[in-house]
């Protein structure tokens, strides 16, 4: 694996799509990239997801060419694993001090072959699939993983060594630790991602004790086909549902858990992934419980129309309580919004909260770009400048600005890699010595690629 | 021969878990009695699964489990080869021992 090098023109943080989008947008340029990502792989959330709206393409179809594009592209080099500690200005740029993270493995040497994971004898809950599968103490993170090599986690290890006697390129190194390096960059793009709100935080949705009230997440990955049960099963007993109800504005538009804003993705998730379901299941009863329905994009309200069509039930109503009752089914507490509030219990196999969106990570003395009230980070100039953080050549790309789908978040993370490129003209910012995009002034190389002058 | 590596300078013996085992202190006994937990119930879903394909709820009674662990164990045993899916049974999947 590359060493990380001393200066770069970028630091992209988050290797979701919003941070692919944006260093492939700078790499295009000709900028140098530093790409780091906090989870073994990258992809972010979207590689997860089972399809996406209102198209109903593969997400990890779209997503992949991304991850792989990425990690191939020479002026791009991709850190996965590590975390940012530090953010500092100094001059006209910014020193950043990043965290590796061990895999107990020489990258360059792992050939992804995964004898070792097959090897390891313990398994634990796998975080890609919301604990609903396995992995292995020693794993490749899922299967469009990028990179393709495996990490140890050291907190569930056995200590048995039987992946390193498997190992065919004897790639395990065990004597890894975190290692803190420095490098200086010219800008900064946050693409630090999304979080949903916590199962806990609602009471009287059984504050994540219900084991057949599931999250969306985990809902997309149990729809998947690579998910954990090549089926769509209940987590309680592996049944097939047949009846499955989405309560709606399950953690968004709600004062009293600090979420007062539209998370504007529940509706059409919801609703993509109900339509999905009654592919998936025939005869399935999908009822979703909204207190209006927001299809606000391209495609959208079509999208909406068509999953009633299909069979979705979408009914005006706000549920007041959910009940684990015998075989672990739940009963629905319900206000008939459009029945003169009439109040009615009902029954399903399995409910899926339609959980709003929250920032993925929080600044706090790493980076002195100001987050605002809602946890994301502040855009002053939303309207004309809406990439623009409080902090002068740091860029808010993708949802780390504020909720938004998938679209909105590629092309904004576009906007702040525009943005950034424009900021490292203006501060004459180069990585190389001696090579400036700014001024166009210097090598063939350059000349040929940016077309400043 | 080998040089012991010494405590103050970086191990450096890609061969040995035992430095791994040595540096965070071995497994803990919280994951000690977790990891006994999960042989005994594979060795006891293998063992039932050797008298045919059986439902999760037809498992969970056979061995004494809840039915979330039983289907989580199951679904660790699917992906990791050592259980394949049948057909479906009254709502429920069956599942049977990969055949060698």
């Amino acid at each position: 694996m590359a060493k990380i090098r001393e200066r770069y023109d970028a630091l992209v943080v988050g290797g979701g799509i919003a941070g692919m989008q944006a260093a492939l947008d700078l790499g295009e340029q000709g900028f140098e990239v530093l790409l780091v990502e906090k989870e073994p792989s990258i992809g972010g959330i979207m590689v997860g997801l089972n399809k996406v709206f209102p198209t109903l393409d593969c997400s990890s179809c779209i997503c992949t060419p991304r991850m792989a594009e990425v990690s191939h592209h020479p002026k791009i080099q991709l850190q996965t694993y590590t975390e940012v500690n530090k953010v500092e200005k100094r001059g006209n740029g910014f020193v950043v001090r990043l965290l590796k993270k061990p895999r107990f493995i020489e990258e360059d040497a792992c050939v992804g072959c995964n004898l070792c994971e097959l090897a390891c004898p313990i398994d634990v809950p796998h975080e890609f699939d919301y604990g609903l599968g396995a992995r292995r103490a020693v794993y490749i993170p899922h299967g469009n993983a990028i990179p393709q090599k495996v990490v140890l986690d050291v907190e569930h290890c056995v200590f048995c060594g039987k992946c390193e006697k498997v190992c065919p390129t004897h790639c395990f190194d065990f004597t890894q630790e975190p290692e803190e390096v420095s490098t200086e960059v010219g800008t900064v793009i946050l693409a630090t991602g999304l979080n949903i709100t916590p199962m806990g935080a609602k009471q009287e949705y059984g504050a994540g004790n219900l084991v057949n009230v599931m999250n969306p997440l985990a809902m997309e990955r149990v729809q998947s086909s690579n998910g954990p049960y090549g089926h769509v099963l209940r987590p309680s007993d592996g049944k097939i549902p047949r009846s499955i109800a989405y309560v709606q504005c399950a953690g968004s538009r709600d004062r009293s858990i600090g979420v007062p804003y539209c998370s504007r993705v529940c509706c059409m998730y919801s609703l993509k992934q109900a339509l999905l379901l009654t592919h998936y299941i025939h005869g399935l009863d999908v009822t979703l419980y909204h207190m209006d329905i927001r299809a606000f994009g391209k495609g959208y309200e079509q999208f909406y129309r068509r999953a009633m069509r299909e069979g979705v039930k979408v009914v005006k109503g706000k549920v007041a309580k959910i009940t684990e009752v015998e075989n672990q089914d739940l009963v629905v507490r319900v206000e008939l919004l459009d029945e003169n509030g009439r109040v009615e219990e009902r029954r399903y196999d399995l409910v899926v909260l339609a959980q709003g969106l929250v920032a993925g990570w929080h600044a706090g003395n790493v980076i002195a770009a100001e987050e605002a009230d809602d946890g994301f980070f502040r855009t002053p100039e939303p309207k004309v400048d809406p990439s623009h953080t409080t902090l002068e050549g740091v860029f808010a790309g993708g949802v780390s600005a504020g909720p938004k789908d998938i679209p909105d978040a590629i092309v904004e993370a576009g906007e702040a890699a525009m943005a950034a490129a424009n900021h490292l003209r203006r501060t004459g910012w180069h990585a190389v010595a001696g090579v400036s995009l700014a001024v166009g002034a210097a090598t063939h190389q350059v000349a040929e690629r940016c077309e400043v002058c | 021969m080998s040089e012991k590596p010494q405590a103050s300078q970086p191990v450096k013996s890609k061969s040995s878990i035992a430095v791994l085992r040595e540096r965070h202190g071995g497994m803990t006994a919280e994951l000690k009695e977790y990891f006994k937990e999960q042989q005994r119930v594979r060795k006891a879903l293998r063992g039932a699964l050797k008298g045919g394909p059986k439902t999760i709820p037809e498992l969970a009674a056979a061995c004494a489990l809840e039915k979330p662990a039983a289907v989580w164990h199951v679904m660790a045993m699917r992906r990791y080869g050592e259980v394949v899916e049948g057909e479906e049974r009254a709502g429920y999947m069956l599942y049977a021992l990969k055949e060698a």
